[in-house]
């Protein structure tokens, strides 16, 4: 029998309480499974509770041994080995990836400074063009203004040539009026060949003089 | 499968039997009643307390439900498909091997099938989680599963207790350290499923652990400290006068010797007493019902007894645990003594 309850139970009431008892029996066993032993208690195959037991103790021996034996061959050297394997690539990954950020991180800083030149660059073209502009403008400037000098100049020396060819003129004029004037004056009153014969060297040394003009 | 039938069984078995206890509840009643309330109080449950005694000591001359469970035995129960829903083997009686005038008796009992399965368990258990470990990580994949679990209980072992506790160069002592946490676990945990029973539990298994643990500890120190083992025996203090180290030496000498097996002696000790008082809580609190014969009354027993289970669960693992770091630090003990 499975303990006392179920048992003097059914000894008090058999009819009714039959499958109380088979059930009880069916909860004991969940809860006590091995304590079924109680039912061959009579046999006794116990042993002393308390009392080393020395074939145990060389079977522990035994199982131990062969348990650390197989376990560190088979289980622990393969299972460190394969974290030691992991870290080592998680270890190689860390690296890449660090020596990939480096990498970038100079690339990056290659291309700012190109970029950095193309713009200082750029600048140097505009300022150049700038000053080329400048320089021609000025240049154009210059030009003009001594066109104009130029022209301003020629124009004086014409005017002077003009003003100097004009006096020659009128002095000519002034000198044809004079004698014919003069002319008159000497058919009136002169007319002799020594008068004659000193306005003609008058008047060559006036044809000289134009001459030398 | 076949618990949960039990469990709804168990539920059946409350709901039928409640109006019969109530049934026989009732004649008790009028009794009570009509005696004055003062005086009924005191012989009542002295009365019931005595029919209580008369029944405990029939019984325990006929039963003992805790001391075969906790003991070892030459035959063990299996699960079978019949009434009781098990089945008595008896394990093989070997001729006891003569070793000069010693009888060694190496039938194979309760607690060596055992410890052969929680072995077996182990092996399975952790080499496959090994060899999973190595396909993963073969694959470059991350741990993952079953495997990653056992995978990372044993890196916690590893790094967290016995590396620490061992100090340098610890690697040496790992496989037998880690062997020792889940050879300890799996014997403990086989004493919580239904027909197992705790290996770990009898003092032969503990002691026998414990002087593997000695020995263990004695040459790690003795291949540590070389000639300065002696040191860990004998205690000579350099810096007294001669009276002085003459008189420490007498007084010390026996308290390091005693200190040497007073270690691995806690260590099977309380292994085995953890294993044991867990279930013998266990089987006392299911005793109450049968004591009682009542299923209402074995409804708060029973609840407790699942309660100190847990506790037994969380015992197992503490224990392999506790087992593991002591080992670990006593070796890394006798490896730091100052040798001279």
């Amino acid at each position: 029998m499975l303990g006392g309850g179920p048992g003097i139970a059914a000894d008090r009431h058999p009819p009714e309480t039959l499958m109380r008892s088979s059930l009880l029996r069916s909860f004991a066993l969940i809860a006590l499974s091995p304590a079924a032993l109680l039912a061959q208690e009579e046999a006794s195959s116990t042993r002393p509770f308390m009392r080393p037991d020395t074939g145990l103790m060389v079977w522990t021996l035994i199982i131990f041994v062969i348990l650390l034996f197989v376990l560190s061959r088979y289980a622990f050297g393969p299972l460190t080995r394969a974290v030691q394997a992991r870290e080592r690539s998680l270890q190689e990954a860390i690296d890449a990836a660090n020596a990939d950020r480096a990498a970038a991180a100079a690339l990056l800083a290659e291309h700012q400074a190109a970029i950095e030149a193309a713009r200082t660059d750029a600048q140097k073209l505009i300022a150049e063009g700038r000053a080329v502009a400048e320089k021609m403008r000025a240049d154009l400037l210059e030009h003009t203004r001594k066109e104009q000098q130029d022209m301003l100049e020629r124009a004086r020396r014409d005017i002077e040539a003009e003003k100097d060819k004009a006096i020659a003129q009128l002095r000519k004029e002034a000198v044809d009026l004079a004698l014919a004037g003069a002319s008159k004056v000497i058919e009136q009153n002169l007319d002799s060949a020594k008068n004659r014969q000193l306005v003609e060297s008058y008047l060559a040394s006036i044809g000289s003089l134009k001459v030398t003009q | 499968m076949k618990v949960s039938r039990h469990v709804s069984s168990l539920l059946l078995a409350s709901l039928l039997a409640a109006p019969s206890l109530f049934a026989q509840g009732a004649p008790a009643e009028p009794s009570a009643v009509a005696q004055p309330t003062a005086s009924a109080a005191i012989p009542a449950p002295a009365q019931t307390q005595q029919a209580v005694d008369h029944a405990v000591g029939q019984e325990a001359k006929k039963v003992d439900i805790i001391l075969p469970h906790i003991s070892d035995s030459d035959e063990m129960d299996l699960p079978w498909p019949n009434a009781q829903g098990f089945r008595v083997v008896h394990l093989p009686h070997w001729a006891p091997i003569m070793i000069g005038g010693y009888a060694l008796d190496m039938s194979p009992t309760k607690h060596v099938v055992m410890m052969i399965i929680a072995g077996l368990l182990c092996c399975v258990i952790l080499i496959s989680a090994a060899g999973a470990q190595g396909r993963h990580t073969a694959q470059g994949k991350a741990p993952k599963g079953f495997s990653g679990t056992i995978e990372a209980m044993v890196l916690y072992i590893r790094n967290e207790v016995i590396l620490p506790a061992v100090g340098p160069h610890g690697e040496r002592f790992v496989p037998y350290l880690l062997t020792v946490f889940f050879f300890i676990l799996f014997a403990n945990l086989l004493g919580l499923v239904p027909y197992g029973s705790t290996a770990t539990g009898n003092i032969s298994v503990t002691a026998m652990l414990a002087i593997i643990a000695f020995f263990v500890i004695e040459i790690a120190g003795m291949r540590a400290l070389g000639k300065n083992y002696i040191s860990t025996v004998f205690y000579w203090p350099h810096d007294m006068p001669l009276y002085g180290k003459l008189l420490m030496t007498t007084i010390m000498t026996p308290v390091e010797i005693l200190g040497k097996f007073t270690k691995p002696f806690a260590l099977c000790i309380r292994l085995f007493a953890n294993m044991t008082a867990g279930h013998v809580m266990v089987l006392a609190l299911i005793s109450i019902v049968f004591t009682f014969g009542s299923v209402l009354i074995g409804i708060a027993p029973v609840a407790m007894a699942v309660g100190i289970m847990l506790l037994e669960l969380f015992v197992a693992f503490l224990q392999a645990y506790v087992f593991t770091l002591l080992v670990s630090s006593f070796i890394g003990q006798i490896r730091t003594v100052e040798g001279h």
